[in-house]
């Protein structure tokens, strides 16, 4: 019996040993291989996550400058709010935070519990407060670690904001940033890529309290700044077209907007692009308070929609997105195109009875108005006369295919592929169905639509002798430490013209501005030459059925040596005037008028220019003080008198000599007098009044340039550099711009 | 002969001892007369030498173990103590001590456990109940004190419950059929012990206890109808015991059993993080392992890596091969000490030196199943690795009464 029970004994026991070593271990083994094998890399990434602090450095979005240096969107230091919810021990804690912040930050303080509950060393809660929120930030953290003992759960980061230090200034070419400095619009959004850098990231490896673990498992990937772009936009320029073309939409009460294109005709440079009224840069998502009360009346329902509507339409860069009929302006492209062609020539003539007939549809000229016709006319003058009927004939020589071919040379058919978001194609008829009546409307620029940039573009390739180039905004990127990127060279995409043919057209256009159609946009002591423009907006009609229009001027300047191409373009002046030639070509003027002088291209003054403009100095030597005081002064001069003498020996500035209305005269009545000289200050920098005064003080003349009339404008060049020695009474010119610094 | 005389006959030779020394006693009596006559009891006994393969193996784990619990303890040390060698030193102290406490019971005859199995049943249960009454830490009783040196009560009841088990089983071997010399005293002993441990409360324990008991029962040959029968008492219990909440501290433990990868609420994120932590540092490691003190899970993720979850920490550093490797010396642990002990001497020799490796191999395994998410996280150590000097010294003294039994073993032993 005993022998038995050892049996079952040694029985149970080899049994027990099978049980242990395959059932246990086996299934133990089996559950380890499970986890390490298949469900490793899970797992793995896990623990990874846990383990390793991973912090966003932000990197710094690249500045926009002008043409000459200045700042026109730059990102300046905030902060940024961040939990690391993993430390938080109970939810307690979490309600803690998450009320103390929300009353802080003006965040939803169930947001912010919500993000508390994350398994995560980083959430963002707010990003680019500033430093007064800082501080309370600060205190806020202080006070847990002080009062609830919670340690470690908010902290504040390096974060950047965009600021536009000239506010409206080429808003909608400038474009924005969103919250996380995004580029939403503009070149912000153009170049976001560019601008943006790389995020830098910390990554530690931390235990569970999130001190760094003893081996190398930190990685410190440095944010890369973004880069920079300089800009073809000149900011003194731009703020001439602005102030003017906001004038301009005040003047004649512009329903929707106006577009001013300022751009260089040999490099396709754009040195100012306006969709005036823009929007605050630093503010985009406000609308005018008008444009708010609008909404306001709107049923509920509709607000949303309103307002999305109104802003998109705010941003919206016309120069590139908008299209409309070119009209008149366009007419110079027709004849210029019948010009290569040999169709016609300087002496062509061509008939206006105030109407022309194509194909059973009769089209009338702009005089038929009037109840007049422009008769029998040459090339010359039937541009000047701005005459529909000539040009429909001009049309009907060239034939649709001509046309056509022209119409794609000059880049309407193609986006002009500028570096702006949003650029629109043109509208332009079915090629295949096209008849006479469409190319004798499209003759003189109705019933298609292409973009102003597209215009501009064509009038620069007749202003640079055919050339066709293709227009760009941002002159060069910088790298953050300001090493060049790269450079944007001219890039000519054809030429479309011969030099022969934009020779005649830009002369004859020259003699339009002084004495044609487009008289209103000569600009005194320049060679203008341009081209008016009055549109129909046929495609909306007003609901009450009264066509809208489209006011523009397009010109460029020398004439013969173009350097700039000025495009102006209202839409829908409802006041009295709308014809280009009343609406567009006086704001083109005044443009030019300022611009010019700006890029130092010289005056040409016609004699009469030149007596109108500037008084001459009368010479007073030989007279007694008194009889040159008396007759300077007649002569609209303020006197200076030099020396104990009685006679005039000399003056400053000599007979003959260019004076502005109301300058000084000094008159020296003796030979030691003569002697005295000046020293010329430093008249850069300052406001018109102080520039003013400092020519009094150093006995100086001074002729103003530039954007004078603003209490902003700052002087920022003289003719005389500082330190000169001159004579009392010389005449130095201080050229002014509108109103920021140069930094 | 007569029915009455046929059976008197039968129950004669039915008397074990009779039986074996009737065919044997004449040539026995020739060559050793002396022990025969007189059995006295030895209490050193050298016998017929140590188990080396056994001896050998604790002590080639216990390195292991020591090793593998330093490198998953030093950042918790750092941080708790700002020594890196504190649970390294003690560990090695209280391994010393286990050592020679092995040694010296490894020359104490084992059959004095014999004597005293009522005794040290008592002493189980005086301890468990003392236990109670003792200052607990946050309401747990486990522990008694002495000052800087603590013994949990439990590691003396599962030693004191296999050592009455196999006096139980030796005594009544031949009644072992029998429902009342196998499962009433098995359900009973086992029945107060886990009432004692729940109160501690002391879950794991208690379901270690079981299993031993389960183990003992088997081997000294309880009937199988018998483990049937515990099996639907067993389900019936865990039924009541949920039903009613009875569960209390375990069943807090086992919310999130089996569900540590899943993220509910943060207070369940709370409860599983161990667990949690343990199956990240499992999985991290792979097949290879970061390699020897590479774990970044021990940087405070996985909550004292030095106690029961040490083993985590060896499969990050170790990985599947080196876990494999050091479960395969468990396994060779086990299947050294049972097969030896089978050839022990005598009933009881067999009964304690299998009942004692078993319960080695049972906590290994219970731990596995712990550290990997298949049983509720309810503290069961690792044998020879997780940090614990009561529980070391214990475990070593245990090793030493198996090389007790061992010198008893007919079996080669080099």
């Amino acid at each position: 019996m005993a022998q038995g029970v050892n049996q079952k004994l040694n029985k149970r026991a080899a049994l027990l040993l099978l049980i242990i070593l395959v059932l246990g271990f086996g299934a133990a083994i089996l559950r380890l291989g499970w986890l390490q094998l298949v469900d490793a890399s899970e797992l793995q990434k896990r623990a990874v996550d846990q383990q390793l602090s991973d912090t966003e450095l932000s990197a710094k979005r690249g500045t926009i400058y002008d043409t000459n240096g200045k700042i026109l969107a730059a990102s300046a230091s905030v902060w940024k709010v961040v939990l690391a919810p993993v430390y938080f021990d109970n939810d307690e804690e979490r309600h803690i935070v998450a009320k103390g912040l929300s009353s802080i930050l003006d965040v939803d303080e169930n947001v912010i519990f919500e993000k508390a509950q994350q398994e995560s060393y980083y959430v963002e809660v707010k990003r680019q407060i500033e430093s007064d929120k800082r501080e309370e930030v600060i205190e806020f953290i202080d006070q847990l670690a002080e009062v609830h003992e919670i340690y470690s759960t908010v902290y504040l980061l390096d974060d950047y904001k965009r600021y536009y230090p000239y506010g409206s200034l080429a808003s909608s070419v400038i474009g924005f940033t969103g919250a996380d400095e995004q580029g939403l619009a503009g070149l912000e959004y153009q170049y976001d890529e560019v601008l943006t850098g790389t995020p830098g990231r910390l990554v530690t490896a931390v235990d569970s309290l999130g001190t760094a673990m003893p081996f190398e498992y930190s990685q410190n990937i440095p944010a890369g700044d973004g880069s920079n772009l300089v800009l073809t936009i000149d900011e003194t320029i731009q703020s001439i077209a602005e102030k003017y073309m906001l004038q301009g939409i005040e003047d004649h009460a512009v329903f929707n907007r106006g577009v001013c294109i300022i751009m260089d005709v040999n490099t396709g440079a754009v040195r100012a692009m306006a969709s005036v009224g823009g929007f605050d840069l630093n503010d985009p998502f406000t609308l005018t308070a008008e444009k708010e009360a609008e909404i306001k009346k709107l049923p509920e329902k509709d607000r949303a929609d309103a307002r999305y509507e109104a802003l998109s339409n705010m941003w919206r860069n016309k120069a590139v997105s908008d299209t409309y009929y070119p009209g008149s302006v366009f007419k110079m492209c027709t004849a210029a195109m019948a010009l290569e062609e040999g169709l016609v020539n300087e002496n062509s003539t061509f008939y206006c009875s105030g109407a022309y007939t194509v194909a059973d549809t009769t089209l009338g000229c702009h005089v038929q108005t009037y109840g007049g016709s422009h008769g029998t006319q040459n090339l010359r003058e039937a541009i000047k006369n701005s005459c529909n009927p000539a040009l429909m004939q001009i049309g009907e020589l060239l034939g649709i295919d001509l046309f056509n071919q022209y119409y794609d040379a000059f880049g309407f058919s193609e986006r002009t592929g500028i570096d702006l978001p949003g650029e629109a194609d043109d509208i332009y008829f079915d090629r295949d169905t096209m008849g006479e009546v469409h190319l004798a409307t499209a003759s003189f620029g109705q019933n298609f639509a292409i973009t102003p940039i597209q215009m501009a573009t064509a009038v620069a390739s007749i202003a640079n002798g055919g050339y066709l180039v293709q227009p760009h905004m941002v002159e060069r990127i910088e790298d953050s430490k300001g090493n060049v990127i790269s450079t944007t060279s001219t890039e000519v995409k054809r030429q479309v013209l011969s030099e022969e043919t934009t020779a005649i057209i830009c002369d004859i256009l020259e003699e339009n501005a002084v004495s044609g159609s487009g008289s209103n946009g000569y600009v005194a002591g320049y060679r203008v030459a341009g081209k008016t423009g009055t549109s129909e907006k046929k495609v909306d009609l007003n609901e009450d059925g009264v066509q809208d229009y489209i006011a523009s001027f397009c010109g460029f300047a020398p004439a013969e040596d173009a350097e700039v191409v000025c495009l102006v373009f209202f839409d829908t002046p409802t006041g009295a005037a709308y014809y280009g030639s009343q609406v567009a070509a006086p704001v083109f003027a005044k443009i030019m008028s300022e611009v010019l002088p700006y890029l130092e291209i010289a005056t040409q003054y016609t004699q009469e220019e030149l007596e109108a403009l500037d008084t001459t100095a009368d010479t007073y030597i030989g007279m007694t003080v008194e009889e040159a005081e008396r007759a300077a002064e007649q002569g609209g001069f303020t006197t200076w008198v030099k020396g104990e003498g009685d006679k005039v020996v000399a003056q400053m500035p000599e007979a003959g000599t260019k004076i502005p209305q109301g300058g000084n005269v000094v008159l020296y009545t003796d030979g030691d007098s003569i002697m005295d000289t000046t020293t010329v200050p430093n008249l850069i920098g300052y406001s018109v009044s102080d520039v003013l005064y400092f020519a009094t003080y150093y006995d100086l003349n001074v002729s103003i340039s530039g954007m004078s009339n603003s209490a902003l404008s700052t002087s920022y060049s003289q003719s005389i550099p500082e330190g000169t020695e001159v004579a009392p009474g010389t005449v130095i010119t201080v050229t002014f711009s509108a109103g920021g610094g140069t930094d | 002969m007569s029915e009455k005389t046929a059976r008197a006959v039968r129950a004669a030779s039915a008397d074990p001892a009779r039986r074996v020394q009737a065919p044997q006693s004449a040539q026995r009596r020739n060559t050793r007369s002396a022990p025969k006559k007189k059995k006295k009891f030895k209490f050193f006994d050298i016998g017929l030498g140590l188990d080396m393969p056994f001896c050998l193996l604790v002590l080639v784990l216990l390195t292991v173990g020591i090793i593998m619990m330093f490198s998953a303890s030093y950042p918790i040390a750092y941080a708790e103590t700002g020594d890196s060698y504190y649970y390294l030193k003690r560990q090695i102290i209280f391994a010393v001590i286990g050592i020679g406490a092995m040694i010296g019971l490894s020359f104490v005859n084992y059959r004095i456990f014999y004597r005293f199995a009522k005794l040290l049943l008592a002493i189980s249960y005086g301890a468990l109940i003392l236990v109670l009454f003792l200052p607990g830490v946050n309401g747990v009783h486990r522990w008694i004190g002495f000052t800087s040196f603590n013994i949990q009560a439990s590691e003396i009841t599962k030693f004191c419950i296999i050592v009455f088990f196999a006096y139980w089983g030796t005594k009544y071997a031949d009644k072992m059929k029998y429902m009342k010399y196998s499962f009433i005293p098995g359900m009973a002993i086992f029945g107060t012990t886990a009432i004692l441990l729940i109160l501690e409360p002391h879950f794991s324990c208690t379901v270690i206890v079981f299993l031993l008991v389960l183990v003992m029962l088997f081997i000294s040959g309880m009937d199988t109808k018998y483990f049937v029968l515990i099996g639907i008492l067993v389900g019936a219990a865990v039924l009541i015991m949920w039903a009613t909440g009875l569960l209390g501290y375990a069943m807090d433990r086992m919310d999130g059993w089996g569900k540590a990868l899943e993220y509910t609420t943060s207070e369940m994120w709370q409860t599983t993080w161990q667990t949690r932590n343990s199956l990240y540092a499992i999985g991290s490691g792979g097949l290879t392992g970061l390699g020897l003190g590479q774990s970044r899970q021990k940087y405070l993720y996985l909550p004292e890596p030095q106690n029961d979850f040490v083993f985590a920490i060896v499969c990050e550093e170790l990985g599947l091969i080196g876990a494999m490797l050091i479960l395969v010396l468990f396994a060779l642990l086990v299947w050294r000490g049972i097969t030896m002990s089978r050839k022990a001497s005598d009933t009881f020799g067999k009964l304690l030196g299998i009942g004692l490796t078993a319960q080695v191999g049972l906590q290994v395994i219970l731990n596995i199943f712990v550290i990997t998410d298949w049983l509720p996280n309810t503290g069961i150590s690792l044998p020879f690795f997780s940090y614990g000097g009561s529980s070391l010294i214990m475990l070593l003294a245990q090793m030493g009464v198996i090389l007790s039994v061992s010198r008893s073993a007919k079996i080669e032993k080099r």
